[in-house]
């Protein structure tokens, strides 16, 4: 349940940011004339007991909801050597936390792994299922000039939606808060920020604490920048993504043949920005994790 | 013809750098190949900056 309040608030920020945008009131003026644009936000399709649902929200339960399904009957029973199922997720699993504990180092990565993996995996379900022919294709619309135009299609990507991205982005705000004062404690936490590193001594260490206090400042602006950029960049890669494919398959007779290519472009994307993703977390978390009393395993 | 001069602008400059940081990683692993995993998450975060750019104009600049 508070996923869906996330999902709602951030509904209310991204409307107020596209009325605010001059490139959204282009797209809106496309939908409303005889041109015919993906909408950047996504689409209510239902509203049982006055909650609205939206066919991103729709495609976020049905991802999570296969990912439970195959993560409980691949494990259902475990082999000693793995076959099939169980031997995908083993390697899916195990070669990010090893990928993981090279980047974060041990104690770190024991500690943090469930978030990272977790995103990674779901995010990576997500892309590639807004990928799967019939998304954003199926699903309500009207006639225009002797064709049919989808405009409420009852399925569209997850993370075409900033809601998703920017409650992912959130989660990770605080998890990085929670993680960094309890690697560091309250007191470290604020030193690490803004305190000045390196021995130095009389007038250069006045100096030093105004000049590392600026950069702390600075510092704390980019932190709280953070979950926006994050959010924006999943979602403006994955919906620009799905307007490329939109686009070439309005291409006329040859629309089928042109989005070839990009169907496989955009297989890539969904991998890199997943990857994407879970690298800047994991990296934010290092930068503030940095592990003082084990040098040297970090490389 | 509409549009944006500013988006235009930004997705400029933000193809140079990932062409330049693409540029620099395979030149890096092909003197190194051992090192493609460490260059990859290198490049892989700088291109994230980079690209940021545009995104911070498609939505946050009127």
């Amino acid at each position: 349940m508070t996923g869906c309040s996330h999902a709602v608030s951030g509904s209310r920020v991204l409307s107020t940011i596209s009325e605010s945008n001059g490139l959204a009131s282009f797209t809106q003026r496309d939908i409303s004339g005889m041109e015919h644009a993906l909408p950047q936000h996504a689409v209510e399709i239902a509203r049982p007991f006055g909650f609205p649902i939206t066919n991103s929200m729709l495609v976020t339960w049905i991802v999570a909801a296969c990912l439970l399904v195959f993560a409980q009957t691949a494990t259902r029973q475990m082999q000693q050597v793995p076959t099939g199922a169980q031997n995908l997720l083993e390697w899916l699993v195990e070669g990010l936390y090893r990928f993981l504990e090279t980047l974060l180092g041990r104690h770190l990565v024991d500690r943090t792994f469930w978030y990272f993996a977790s995103v990674f995996i779901f995010i990576l379900t997500a892309n590639w299922f807004g990928l799967i022919p019939g998304v954003g294709s199926i699903g309500w619309g009207h006639e225009v000039g002797g064709h049919f135009v989808v405009d409420r299609p009852l399925l569209r990507g997850a993370n075409a939606d900033v809601n998703l991205t920017l409650a992912m982005a959130l989660v990770f705000f605080v998890c990085w808060i929670v993680w960094a004062v309890g690697e560091n404690g309250v007191g470290g936490f604020f030193a690490e920020l803004f305190a000045p590193k390196g021995e130095s001594k009389g007038v250069m260490r006045l100096l030093l604490v105004v000049v590392f206090f600026a950069a702390g400042c600075l510092e704390l602006i980019s932190i709280f920048f953070r979950p926006v950029s994050l959010s924006f960049r999943l979602y403006g890669n994955i919906f620009a993504g799905e307007t490329m494919l939109d686009t070439m398959a309005r291409m006329p007779y040859i629309g089928w043949l042109v989005q070839v290519p990009f169907y496989f472009l955009e297989l890539l994307v969904g991998l890199v920005q997943a990857m994407v993703f879970t690298l800047l977390t994991a990296v934010f978390t290092l930068l503030i994790c940095q592990p003082h009393h084990e040098k040297g395993t970090t490389t | 013809m509409t549009g944006n001069l500013h988006v235009g602008l930004a997705a400029f400059g933000a193809a140079i750098a990932v062409g330049l940081i693409g540029a620099r990683a395979s030149d890096v692993v092909g003197r190194n190949p051992g090192s493609s995993t460490q260059v990859m998450v290198q490049s892989i975060l700088s291109i994230a900056f980079a690209e940021a750019i545009v995104f911070y104009t498609l939505f946050l600049v009127r």
